[in-house]
């Protein structure tokens, strides 16, 4: 479903997709049942001519039921919930696959900043490649980030990767991705970060392998200058 | 049913004058510059004065056209696309604000009428005195009282600060700015900036700043 409404690029955007499903139809069964009952109870018990209302104290084992029984079950939907929740932000968060490659991603008032190793596949070598706003990458590569900002907070997001994740002045945050799709996809910050927020965006583009290669050679300053 | 009508007809006529509002475009000119000077202000200062803070130049009483080629060139990405060039990002992304047609002339208009500032100095490590002999290069292009020359694009240095100028003679030096596809005036001062050492940087903007 979260396929059809925005497309996946990424290895665990599908992860993401399902545990947003699984929340919203727990949530969402519970939601129209309890509202359902509560109109049936409004509806069943209004006003008539001659009937005096009741004060009940909700203390016996037959009005109990009502609160006890779906407060079971709300909790037991809680544990599922918890638990999917907990495998997968492992997976995404918790848990670094090997990098086939690493890039380093900077973030600044208005803009981001790619460094990604040129032909030696190395980062922080003569050879890397700096680009403003737009990241070059091979599909099917898992790749390492390093997410570092240069001022205030920002917030790395590529919405088909399912990733996102904050950028905190001082600190050089880890994570990765490996994309599954190629072709060109939105980047932006998702966390204010000043007037020009809203026109802090980039772009990825994910290419096929030998795409990359080409791209690297092309632009390595090794092989450039 | 009345009451009903007369509720139906205000709310149409406010969408109908809504619309027509929102369709209008901006009357180019000093007003609308003044306006959309707002954008501008938060780093540059309401008067245009500059903030060291932020690394924002000094723009009041700069001319229009010099104004209009640099917001230009921030637009199509001849300055303010490196990696390297900081707050030249950050000045890039606030140009794409002005998106509106005219937008960028109605402000460079109201940005020339605002009154040039004295700025003063900050740096005290160059020597005017040999920093005028550097500057002949220099004057070629700028003018030799640093006027400017729009003949040649070339911006007046005269009420700047001398930080915003030695930041930007290494930008040229490095390559952070004047680089880029198309830059032509970046591409013609770049090598002047190459031929000088830091010191001489430093002489030169001590001259500049000794003419205020």
């Amino acid at each position: 479903m979260g396929d059809f409404i925005l497309q996946r690029a990424s290895s665990y955007a599908g992860d993401i997709d399902n545990l947003i499903l699984l929340i919203t139809v727990l949530v969402g069964v519970w939601f129209f049942l309890v509202e359902g009952m509560f109109f049936y109870l409004l509806w069943k018990f209004r006003a008539k001519d001659g009937q005096k209302g009741q004060y009940i104290t909700g203390k016996e084992k037959h009005l109990k039921r009502w609160i006890n029984i779906p407060h079971g079950i709300v909790l037991a939907c809680d544990v599922v919930i918890i638990v999917f929740a907990i495998n997968v932000w492992y997976n995404v968060k918790q848990s670094l696959p090997d990098a086939e490659s690493t890039i380093r991603v900077i973030g600044q008032q208005w803009a981001w900043i790619f460094q990604q190793p040129g032909a030696d596949n190395t980062l922080d070598t003569d050879d890397d490649i700096f680009t403003t706003d737009d990241l070059y990458v091979s599909n099917e590569t898992t790749y390492h980030f390093h997410l570092v900002s240069r001022d205030v907070i920002h917030d790395f997001s590529v919405p088909v990767f399912r990733l996102k994740q904050d950028a905190i002045p001082g600190r050089s945050i880890t994570g990765w991705f490996r994309p599954t799709q190629t072709g060109t996809f939105d980047v932006q910050c998702a966390e204010m970060c000043g007037i020009g927020h809203g026109v802090m965006s980039g772009r990825i583009h994910v290419q096929t392998a030998a795409e990359h290669s080409a791209w690297v050679a092309a632009n390595s300053p090794a092989a450039g200058e | 049913m009345t009451f009903v009508r007369t509720i139906q007809q205000t709310v149409a006529a406010t969408i109908v004058v809504g619309v027509v509002a929102c369709d209008s475009a901006p009357t180019p000119g000093l007003a609308r510059g003044e306006e959309v000077f707002d954008t501008c202000a938060p780093c540059h200062g309401t008067d245009g004065a500059g903030n060291y803070e932020l690394l924002a130049p000094a723009i009041a009483g700069l001319p229009a056209w010099y104004i209009t080629s640099q917001l230009e060139k921030y637009q199509n990405g001849q300055r303010g696309s490196s990696p390297f060039d900081t707050v030249g990002i950050r000045m890039k992304s606030m140009s794409l604000a002005l998106d509106v047609d005219g937008d960028l002339e109605s402000v460079a208009e109201y940005v020339s009428g605002l009154p040039g500032i004295d700025a003063p100095a900050s740096l005290h490590d160059g020597d005017a005195n040999a920093g005028q002999q550097a500057y002949a290069l220099c004057a070629a292009c700028h003018g030799a009282n640093g006027e400017g020359n729009e003949a040649l694009n070339a911006p007046p240095l005269m009420g700047q600060y001398d930080w915003y100028l030695m930041r930007q003679l290494k930008k040229f030096k490095t390559g952070s700015r004047g680089s880029a596809t198309g830059d032509i005036g970046g591409a013609i001062m770049r090598p002047n900036a190459m031929t000088m050492d830091d010191a001489t940087m430093a002489n030169v903007v001590a001259y500049i700043e000794a003419m205020q």
